[in-house]
């Protein structure tokens, strides 16, 4: 493939369907920075990352005859493939133990995982720019992928007051990415 | 709500970001169906979004592509070619029913050791069966009782009285929702000493002056809400400490809370 050529996403979901190698390393070349940013925030360890973002491309890979985009964009689609799967790594009980995480208190709430470095950029850095709160509540789910009956749970409000608080954070989050 | 409103709710995003629970992930998809600028809005935030985490990421190491290169191609030496390549067997002649016999003494072994296994694994399976059984009444009977909690705050005609510490008991708060329909009230204990173990605290509602019991009620309450007895009319409502099982009237120096509707 020479360096300067481009595909339309169509064109590249068409070729990645049928399996074209070449497509996967412009897939790769074009997405990585993105997803490796998202699975680094909420991963944090770089080994873990790594581990994280293979799983993230090979699933891509094997899954993309899956994809449909009547529901939303090929970026959208392996955005949340890497969420997931970094998530899913956060509660894994090796990485749990090697962290010695422990669940979710109220102090925790109070005082949500700032990891120094990782948040000053992207999605996380307008985030940063909600009142407390919202900054909270989307921190939560989104990057710690509690339930929001989880967060009812530990925060002691009601999970609609929970589901409302958090769809008016993101509802503020549009407009600041605006 | 319309569908501006709907729009304008955060569901976009939140379907967008994989935040959305099922049920409304699938509201969102019918509603898809009817409105144009619902998709319409969906799309443009998809393309913030991904203009925004575009622009800024991070770079893998650079090794790491090719290692998921690697990981994609089809592996090129199966394992498992020479495994089950026949070696010739010596040629014997034997009386087939000596294997008949032996096979068959294999096979009800066989089958002991696999009755033995099933029949313990079916009794861990329930075991394990009653186990959610019983979790599943017990998460049914909370479920219900938030259901009614909610349902309870949600009444018309419900007051409020939020019921403030007296000089003796400053910090203390507890706050009173009185029906004027059906005349029940709940108790919400929001801050109040830890009593001695032969005292409780007793709420009254106070008509003319007059108190009126409404029972007594213990400090450590699984319940956000708690029913007291019911009263017909109310004026204010207070709590006091009195001896373990209340008493017909209100010991009014060890008043803790007072307030009224």
């Amino acid at each position: 493939m020479s360096a300067d050529n481009t595909y339309s996403e169509q064109e590249l979901v068409d070729r990645l369907k049928s399996q074209d190698n070449q497509a996967f390393s412009y897939l790769y070349d074009n997405y990585s920075n993105a997803l490796y940013g998202i699975i680094k925030q909420i991963v944090g360890d770089t080994e873990v990352s790594n581990d994280v973002m293979q799983e993230v491309f090979v699933n891509i890979w094997k899954k993309v005859d899956t994809y449909d985009a009547s529901k939303g964009k090929l970026f959208t689609w392996m955005l949340n493939i890497a969420r997931n799967a970094s998530i899913d790594k956060l509660r894994s009980r090796n990485f749990q133990q090697s962290l010695k995480q422990v669940p979710l208190t109220e102090s925790e709430m109070a005082h949500p995982v700032v990891r120094p470095g990782l948040d000053d950029f992207g999605l996380k850095k307008v985030i940063y720019k909600l009142k407390g709160e919202q900054r909270m509540l989307i921190d939560l789910s989104y990057y710690q992928g509690y339930t929001h009956d989880q967060i009812a749970k530990a925060l002691n409000i009601p999970l609609g007051t929970v589901k409302t608080r958090l769809r008016a954070a993101l509802s503020q989050l549009r407009n600041l990415l605006n | 709500m319309n569908i501006k409103e709907y729009i304008s709710s955060g569901i976009v995003e939140s379907y967008v970001l994989g935040l959305a629970s099922d049920a409304e992930r699938q509201e969102f998809e019918a509603m898809s169906l009817q409105y144009p600028e619902l998709v319409e809005a969906k799309i443009q935030f998809e393309d913030v979004l991904e203009k925004k985490m575009m622009a800024e990421g991070i770079q893998p190491p650079a090794a790491l592509k090719e290692k998921i290169e690697n990981s994609i191609q089809p592996s090129a030496n199966p394992l498992y070619t020479d495994m089950y390549e026949e070696e010739q067997a010596p040629v014997r002649t034997t009386n087939p029913w000596k294997w008949v016999a032996a096979a068959s003494i294999v096979l009800l072994a066989g089958s002991l050791v696999w009755a033995i296994f099933l029949n313990s694994e079916k009794n861990e399976l329930a075991s394990e069966n009653n186990q959610l059984k019983e979790q599943l009444s017990s998460t049914a009977a909370n479920a219900d009782e938030c259901r009614d909690m909610a349902t309870a705050l949600h009444r018309p005609g419900l007051r409020l009285a939020p019921l403030h510490g007296t000089n003796a008991s400053p910090a203390s708060l507890a706050t009173v929702y009185w029906d004027t329909t059906s005349h029940d009230v709940y108790l919400i204990v929001n801050n109040l000493p830890a009593p001695a173990s032969d005292q409780q605290y007793q709420l009254w509602a106070l008509i003319n002056d007059q108190p009126v019991d409404l029972g007594v009620f213990e400090m450590k309450q699984e319940k956000l809400l708690v029913k007291m007895k019911n009263v017909t009319n109310a004026e204010a409502f207070a709590i006091t400490l009195e001896p373990r099982g209340g008493s017909p009237a209100p010991t009014l120096n060890a008043m803790h809370t007072y307030g009224k509707l």
